[in-house]
């Protein structure tokens, strides 16, 4: 679902690779963490694969399409085959909470009856179904952080990219938004998901994929955070 | 595509930044305001030359003893005059205007003023000659060949005073034109900077627009939107603001000129053949604005 091929990404700004000869693959329906310290590569990896990024070299592949090759136009195919959240869950302050889910099929032009039928069987999914109407600020940061999911998953993406998604919520927070992605993986959506937080991914013991200076340098089936690090 | 929800977009993305909303309609609406009015200078002109020159005649000055006593142009100087005008190559007519007529005529220019009318007397206006010429550029010699004979007081070309109103009415025109270019400019940066700033108020929404997988088209139509309609209503401010200038300005300052038919009339339909095209240059024109910036400054 998810190949790089000895993909390497320089900044023209910096002098040292953020990625640097990364080989990996994710199998369709897999659970996978990519960890490792700050500036280690996580978020360009991430970007490389929504085609935010393009690779200095190597090909990568997200369901089925040669993303460092797909052209300008087609680029919304990949994206709409794509999930992403967030560490600051980049919601619509001005529009309120089914609102944001909608806009998301909104931009992409689907029409009004699917939108109002799979609105709100996104939100229950996510466990908002009371908070249809709220608006963002109305909203704890994990409810905002269930909100920036449902949008993200409610066009049913193959893959679904996170961005250190607890990264500003607490411990039992956190745990709520795991389990959440969880159940969204079980419904065969592969889940890649950077983060720093050991105690995350120490009790999901998934898969662990470890960058460091932009090198993969651990890649371990059911792993935790690991020591001394 | 659904129309309603782009149209919300690009409602709210006008409310949020009214203040540059505002000044970017109304900087279009004075330059288009301009454009049309040259325009209708331009439509003026041309339909002045087409009938004037049709009109325009040389005309043989008679002296004051032919003017006060030869009514018909009957004595031998005035009938001669008229046979040696009439035998000249490139002449297509000559018409006698007596002392009498051109006062009738005096009296039918200037019946709006009736001040004016109480002042004149017939024996103020002299007799003529009145020629039309098959080419106005034979003038000169005509003028040659007939000033200061007996019986002519002067040859004078009307050809001349329009070159001279024309030469005027072009400057105006050009002018009008200058400055429309000029406001046109203020209007395009402002256009630019009001969609770099919308741009820039919605970046978390283009975020999530690119990111969800939007095409481009869509996530760029809401600001293109915005300019164009920006330049549609700034297009009939102008056309507004030209039927009042109509109303309040120009139908009362050159009322006399109407009157006289020295100037042909400005109708409403005039204003309204120009503001097609207005509105079509103010939406063009915004519309490529609005691509070129989201080209150059806006990462969409
Ligand atoms: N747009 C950019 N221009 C130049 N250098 C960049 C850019 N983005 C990232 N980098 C550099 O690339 C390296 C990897 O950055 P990246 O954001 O991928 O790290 P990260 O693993 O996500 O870190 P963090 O855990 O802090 O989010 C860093 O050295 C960073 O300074
Ligand atoms: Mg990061």
């Amino acid at each position: 679902m998810i190949r790089l091929e000895h993909v390497s990404k320089s900044y023209r700004t910096s002098t040292r690779p953020a990625l640097d000869d990364v080989t990996v693959e994710v199998e369709k329906g897999e659970f996978a963490f990519l960890i490792g310290p700050s500036g280690s590569g996580k978020s360009t990896l991430l970007r490389l694969l929504l085609r935010e990024e393009l690779p200095s070299k190597g090909d990568v592949y997200v369901a089925d399409l040669n993303v460092s090759k797909l052209s300008q136009r087609r680029i919304p195919q990949l994206r709409q085959r794509v999930g992403c959240v967030f560490q600051d869950f980049r919601l619509l302050g001005n529009k309120t909470v089914s609102e944001n889910v909608a806009f998301a099929l909104e931009v992409i032009g689907k029409p009004r009856h699917t939108i109002r039928k799979v609105v709100p069987e996104v939100l229950e999914l996510v466990g908002l179904e009371g908070k249809a109407d709220r608006m963002p600020h109305e909203l704890s940061g994990g409810e905002q952080q269930r909100v920036a999911i449902a949008r993200a998953f409610v066009n049913r993406p193959l893959v679904l990219l996170a961005d250190e998604p607890t990264g500003n919520l607490d411990r039992d927070i956190s745990h709520e938004i795991m389990l959440l992605l969880e159940r969204i993986n079980r419904t065969g959506t592969t889940v890649l998901m950077a983060t720093h937080d050991h105690a995350i991914v120490d009790s999901m013991r998934r898969r662990v994929v470890e960058l460091h200076l932009g090198q993969v340098v651990r890649d371990e089936s059911r792993g935790v955070y690991g020591v001394g690090r | 595509m659904r129309a309603s929800f782009v149209f919300g977009e690009v409602a709210t993305g006008l409310r949020r930044n009214v203040t540059m909303t505002v000044a970017m309609i109304l900087t279009t609406a004075i330059s288009l305001g301009l454009l049309g009015g040259g325009l209708l200078v331009v439509r003026t002109i041309d339909r002045m030359e087409q009938d004037y020159y049709q009109r325009v005649e040389t005309v043989v000055y008679l002296s004051a003893d032919i003017s006060a006593n030869d009514p018909n142009c009957t004595s031998s100087t005035c009938a001669t005059l008229r046979g040696q005008l009439e035998s000249t190559p490139g002449v297509q007519s000559v018409i006698f205007e007596s002392r009498q007529a051109a006062f009738a005529r005096f009296q039918r220019i200037f019946q709006g003023q009736p001040e004016l009318l109480q002042l004149a007397r017939p024996e103020a206006l002299p007799a003529s000659l009145r020629v039309q010429l098959a080419d106005p550029a034979r003038f000169p010699s005509i003028a040659k060949a007939f000033t200061g004979r007996p019986g002519v007081d002067r040859v004078t070309d009307q050809g001349e005073y329009l070159r001279q109103l024309f030469r005027a009415l072009n400057g105006l025109r050009n002018a009008t034109f200058v400055v429309a270019l000029i406001q046109a400019l203020a209007a395009l940066l402002l256009i630019s900077n009001t969609i770099q700033l919308s741009a820039f108020t919605r970046r978390t929404e283009v975020g999530v627009m690119r990111l969800t997988g939007a095409s481009r088209w869509y996530t760029q139509l809401p600001f293109l939107l915005e300019a164009v309609v920006a330049g549609v209503v700034g297009a009939v401010l102008a056309i507004v603001g030209l039927v009042i200038g109509k109303v309040a300005f120009v139908d009362r300052v050159l009322a006399g000129v109407f009157e006289a038919a020295i100037v042909p009339r400005l109708g409403y339909a005039d204003i309204f053949s120009v503001a097609p095209i207005l509105i079509v240059v103010g939406a063009v024109v915004a519309a490529l604005t609005g691509y070129l910036t989201l080209r150059l400054y806006v990462r969409i």
